[in-house]
């Protein structure tokens, strides 16, 4: 059921076990601001497919929308001022122009979010038990019949026999004294496996993770990732993992979208990525990230992201790229494929481009 | 070898925790605990830990800004840990920290000039009249223009902010910088730039560092030793490629085994440590991390591990360090 264009019909390739349909199509999503300094389109036209059983990282630096993105998906955000523009397909429908009563439906049932700040998303005057039991009634009242009939218990000790079964599944052990705390008086750590768990109660078909480990030590963030991956593998849900960590997408993710000022500048398996990347600004930032045992001097990109009040006219990253040519300059590159599920968005790989061959790959690792 | 810049002896840094009605301390939090600690001139020494094992407690104490409960530091020789903070006035200006939030630590109503100026009047080299000239040339230092003098921080992108941050820090012309998680909040393709600044003017005005940071990767880069901080003390310290290559604590190795690998082909073993991050008010008997290790026995339980030295300048607290060496238990292969 591949809608998009030419190339992206051998999206279904024996590569990656993509023969599955997937399970949420963006295309042309474009979300505008007005500001007071004027209009700034802070994403432009990305398309991207999830699919079933797998782990898309959308990576790019603070400000290229990755979180707009991840927002604007279940059009989260508030619409005064802003333009939304495009198609997010699942299930056959257009989640941008559902009423408002079916999108609630759902959210956080079929499509759940875990965001940045644990903290900040758990309602602190309520216990985090009486949060979840909330939850655990609203969704699961079948389940709650089973072990009401199973243990012959009331209902109220069945909500809190699944609750506790469902911290369990996250890796929190001590769940008897956690459910009667407060948010602030757990750990950072505690609270985002709670949180996880918390939007895993209704088995959705896709978790989206907004920096989700970001505000994590990497030794609780350790944890969260494998959690994420087993959950992947064990309950087949797709996971869009929004990170600013290469590390992250190197390790747990299987496919990785670049992001860069608002459009998705390249989209590849991460073993392609990492070892073959193509646009200038891939390139750059895999050299710019620090590795453990390599003590070379770092790189980094000169300039800065630019200002999406008055992007340039071209491609996006025109003033910062080493191989700009004239064309950059005025024209927007179109997406390509490259080869076999890896497409890019740079005027350098254009099939009327003609000496790409003396492109030279200083990133790739060795 | 060089002498120390700064030596800490047995320094504690307790917080009250709760109090009895008279105001008294009932208990103590115990963010830094029994840390000594040489600072050579001239060198960058990290400080890597979890978030809450005492990393910016430890660098805010060296500075005299968190209260010292016992234990004695010197600089450059002389004890300043019980100095009152009228005597300390002169060390203050040799001893300067850059923070992790660079937006929140420049003043939204000053404009960099009047930021520049305000750390500059500490400066006595400095005559009045040639301040705008000074903050001009800090300016230049740090890769930032003159006309960027007189606006205001909220012009500036995260990475200028936080060179602003440490144009200042230089201005008072210090010996010894700490920075406390001085690159965190930046993105990777700037927090190189930053980093690449840093240690030029480490080179140029012969700076000693202490930077402070969660980021193991990011330390090898940066730093030329490293020190390792678990539960507010310090279980490791090494020279950074011997620490990758080689950990001798089992705490430095899990931690390394943690980071994920920007590279999909190297090992996918994230290691995930047991239990959680011990409570600062009531840390765990003996080995602050004998609950988590996995090597831990009955001594580790009764009786917190003795410095033993491995090296030039390298020490390690671990009752097993020795037989965990002997078999290379904790080097990977």
């Amino acid at each position: 059921m591949n809608t998009g264009t030419a190339n992206k019909d051998n999206l279904q390739g024996p590569h990656m076990g993509h023969d599955k349909d997937p399970v949420l199509q963006v295309r042309e999503l474009t979300v505008a601001f007005n500001l007071p300094q004027g209009r700034a389109e802070i994403l432009e036209g990305v398309s991207f497919d999830l699919y079933p059983n797998e782990i898309l990282a959308l990576v790019g630096e603070t400000g290229s929308g990755k979180s707009v993105t991840a927002k604007s998906l279940l059009h989260l955000i508030p619409g005064r001022n802003c333009e939304i523009r495009g198609r997010v397909l699942f299930e056959r429908e257009d989640l941008l122009s559902l009423p408002k009563k079916m999108l609630q439906a759902i959210r956080g049932d079929k499509i759940s979010m875990v965001f940045q700040n644990p903290k900040s998303s758990i309602n602190p005057i309520f216990t985090l038990g009486e949060q979840f039991h909330r939850l655990i009634r609203l969704y699961l009242p079948h389940r709650i019949a089973q072990v009401k009939l199973k243990m012959g218990c009331t209902r109220k000790q069945a909500v809190q026999i699944i609750a506790k079964e469902k911290l369990h599944e996250v890796g929190l052990t001590d769940t008897e004294r956690m459910l009667k705390l407060y948010a602030a008086e757990v750990s950072g750590g505690m609270a985002q496996r709670y949180r996880i768990a918390l939007a895993l109660v209704s088995a959705p078909e896709i978790l989206i993770a907004d920096e989700a480990t970001s505000a994590l030590d990497v030794t609780v963030q350790a944890h969260i990732l494998k959690l994420m991956k087993d959950l992947c593998t064990t309950k087949k849900t797709a996971i869009l993992f929004i990170t600013h960590d290469l590390g992250i997408a190197a390790q747990i993710c299987n496919r990785v979208a670049v992001m860069y000022a608002g459009r998705i500048v390249e989209t590849a398996d991460t073993k392609t990525i990492f070892k073959n990347p193509l646009h200038p600004y891939t390139r750059g930032l895999l050299k710019a990230v620090p590795k453990l045992g390599k003590n070379e001097s770092l790189a980094f990109i000169p300039g800065i992201v630019p200002d999406l009040v008055n992007p340039p006219k071209g491609c996006r990253f025109f003033c910062r790229c080493d191989h700009a040519m004239d064309r950059c300059r005025d024209q927007k590159p179109k997406s390509v494929r490259v080869e076999n599920n890896h497409d890019v968005s740079c005027f350098l790989y254009h099939p009327d481009h003609t000496d790409k061959k003396e492109i030279p790959n200083e990133t790739a690792p060795d | 070898m060089k002498p120390p810049l700064i030596e800490l002896e047995k320094v504690n840094t307790w917080f009250p925790g709760s109090k009895t009605i008279l105001g008294k301390p009932r208990s103590w939090i115990k963010a830094v605990s029994d840390v000594s600690l040489n600072i050579i001139a001239g060198e960058c020494l990290g400080l890597v830990g979890e978030s809450g094992c005492g990393k910016s407690t430890l660098g805010r104490t060296v500075l005299r800004i968190a209260p010292l409960h016992s234990g004695e530091i010197r600089f450059l020789g002389d004890p300043i840990g019980t100095l009152s903070s009228k005597e300390l006035k002169p060390y203050r200006s040799k001893m300067q920290m850059v923070f992790q939030d660079p937006k929140a630590s420049l003043n939204p109503k000053m404009t960099i000039f009047d930021i520049l100026k305000e750390a500059l009047v500490l400066n006595t080299r400095v005559e009045k009249h040639a301040y705008l000239e000074q903050a001009v040339e800090l300016l230049h230092l740090v890769d930032l223009r003159s006309e960027h003098i007189y606006r205001y921080p909220h012009e500036f992108s995260g990475g200028q902010q936080q060179r602003i941050c440490i144009a200042r820090a230089l201005a008072t012309d210090p010996r010894f910088i700490v920075f406390d998680e001085a690159t965190s909040a930046l993105d990777v393709s700037v927090q190189a730039q930053v980093i690449n600044l840093m240690k030029n003017l480490q080179n140029t005005f012969n700076l000693t560092y202490l930077f402070i940071s969660h980021d193991l990767s990011i330390m090898e880069h940066v730093c030329s030793r490293v020190a390792v901080m678990y539960a507010g003390q310090i279980v490791e310290i090494q020279d950074s490629r011997a620490l990758f290559d080689t950990p001798r604590h089992p705490y430095t190795k899990s931690l390394k085994n943690a980071v994920p690998v920007a590279d999909p082909e190297e090992s996918n073993t994230l290691e995930v440590l047991k239990g959680e991050v011990p409570k600062l008010s009531d840390p765990p008997s003996g080995c602050h991390f004998h609950p988590r290790c996995n090597y831990a026995q009955d001594i580790c339980k009764e009786k917190s591990p003795l410095k033993s030295e491995t090296g030039d300048h390298s020490w390690v607290r671990c009752h097993f360090h020795e037989t965990l060496w002997a078999q290379g238990t904790l080097i990977d292969n």
